[in-house]
């Protein structure tokens, strides 16, 4: 009885360390991605939507329309890849101008700057994998 | 007694000090100056010539023909831009927005935005840029005008430089440098429009620019 009890607590204990570890893993590749992205974030997109994400005036749009940022998110790539020439209502305002395609990107890169946009700014969407970048991308129109 | 002397030492030590540094805070002319030598009643003098933005004529925004005459008895800010660019142009036209904003309602300051892609942004489209960038009334203008003449004045009088480039993001290049002229028109600092810190310097120019003004009524 007393074996069993003990081997029973061994197997717990085994199972909570792994999910554990599982979980600090997957915070440290969120850590990872925010950080990089940030980096990337400075370099492609802040001299327009500036350093606190709020774009200028009514010509660029800002990143803190969280509802547009969510129920857009797999078309987001898409933008960042291919620009934009379509006028876009953020936050009730009507934007015109046109946004650069910045085709260089690797998925990766886009993986990691959207995860910093879509964690900054007031937005709060958790991790954007590679994975969900490579398929979105082929969805772009 | 001996206390009012040690008061009224102190007091011409710090009107002494207060002289210098009033002294010292003037700001530099730039450009090349070349010194001539006049007649005077009667006697040779040596006067120094600074360089000045030459003449131009630009239209702005609202159709209103922007030179030299229309910018009499302000000082200004002058830097190059076009409306369709994607690199360093958006981050420079913040920092003016925040110095307009400063200065805003002050006849003594005026801002003059050449544009150097005179095929693209004709004045509807300059009128839009200011009205989206939340610009009206007189003292900000988005100027136009012949490419050469543009180019030229970029290079000779603000001692700057534009030009067209395929390679480059949206298809020219120049420098991103906020220029700050005075009343006689004679460039008094340079500053790169995409760095907060030269950005907030430049304000503290123009107060002194501006005081320099004021104590001369």
């Amino acid at each position: 009885m007393r074996k069993y009890f003990v081997l029973a607590l061994f197997l717990l204990f085994t199972i909570l360390s792994l999910l554990s570890a599982c979980n600090g893993s997957f915070d440290a590749k969120y850590e990872r991605y925010y950080a990089d992205g940030s980096q990337i974030y400075k370099v492609h997109c802040q001299n327009c939507h500036m350093a606190a994400g709020k774009g200028l005036a009514r010509l660029i749009p800002p990143l803190t329309d969280t509802t547009y940022l969510k129920s857009n998110r797999e078309k987001l790539a898409c933008f960042i890849v291919y620009g934009l020439n379509d006028s876009i209502r953020i936050n009730g305002i009507d934007y015109e101008g046109k946004m650069p395609a910045e085709k260089h990107l690797a998925a990766i890169d886009l993986a990691k700057v959207l995860t910093y946009i879509t964690n900054s700014f007031g937005n709060n969407q958790g991790i954007y994998d590679v994975k969900e970048v490579e398929q979105n991308l082929n969805t772009c129109q | 007694m001996k206390f009012n002397i040690f008061k009224i030492s102190f007091i011409i030590t710090g009107l002494f000090l207060a002289a210098c540094s009033n002294q010292n805070k003037k700001l530099p002319i730039l450009g090349e100056r070349e010194p001539i030598q006049k007649i005077v009643d009667g006697k040779t003098v040596v006067d120094t010539i600074y360089k000045t933005i030459p003449d131009f004529n630009f239209m702005n925004q609202d159709s209103v023909m922007i030179n030299n005459q229309s910018l009499q008895n302000s000082i200004y800010i002058a830097d190059f831009f076009f409306t369709s660019c994607p690199s360093i142009c958006p981050i420079m036209s913040k920092n003016m927005l925040d110095i307009y904003n400063k200065y805003k309602g002050n006849e003594e300051v005026k801002f003059l935005s050449h544009t150097i892609d005179p095929k693209h942004d004709t004045i509807p489209v300059l009128k839009k840029y200011a009205s989206k960038l939340g610009v009206d009334g007189k003292q900000w203008s988005f100027v136009l005008g012949e490419k050469e003449a543009v180019y030229k004045i970029a290079k000779d009088g603000y001692m700057n430089y534009a030009a067209t480039d395929d390679k480059a993001p949206g298809g020219f290049i120049h420098s991103g440098y906020f220029l700050l002229i005075d009343k006689e028109k004679r460039v008094r600092g340079a500053y790169d429009g995409t760095q907060e810190i030269q950005v907030k310097q430049l304000m503290e120019d123009m107060d002194l620019l501006l005081k320099e003004y004021k104590s001369k009524k």
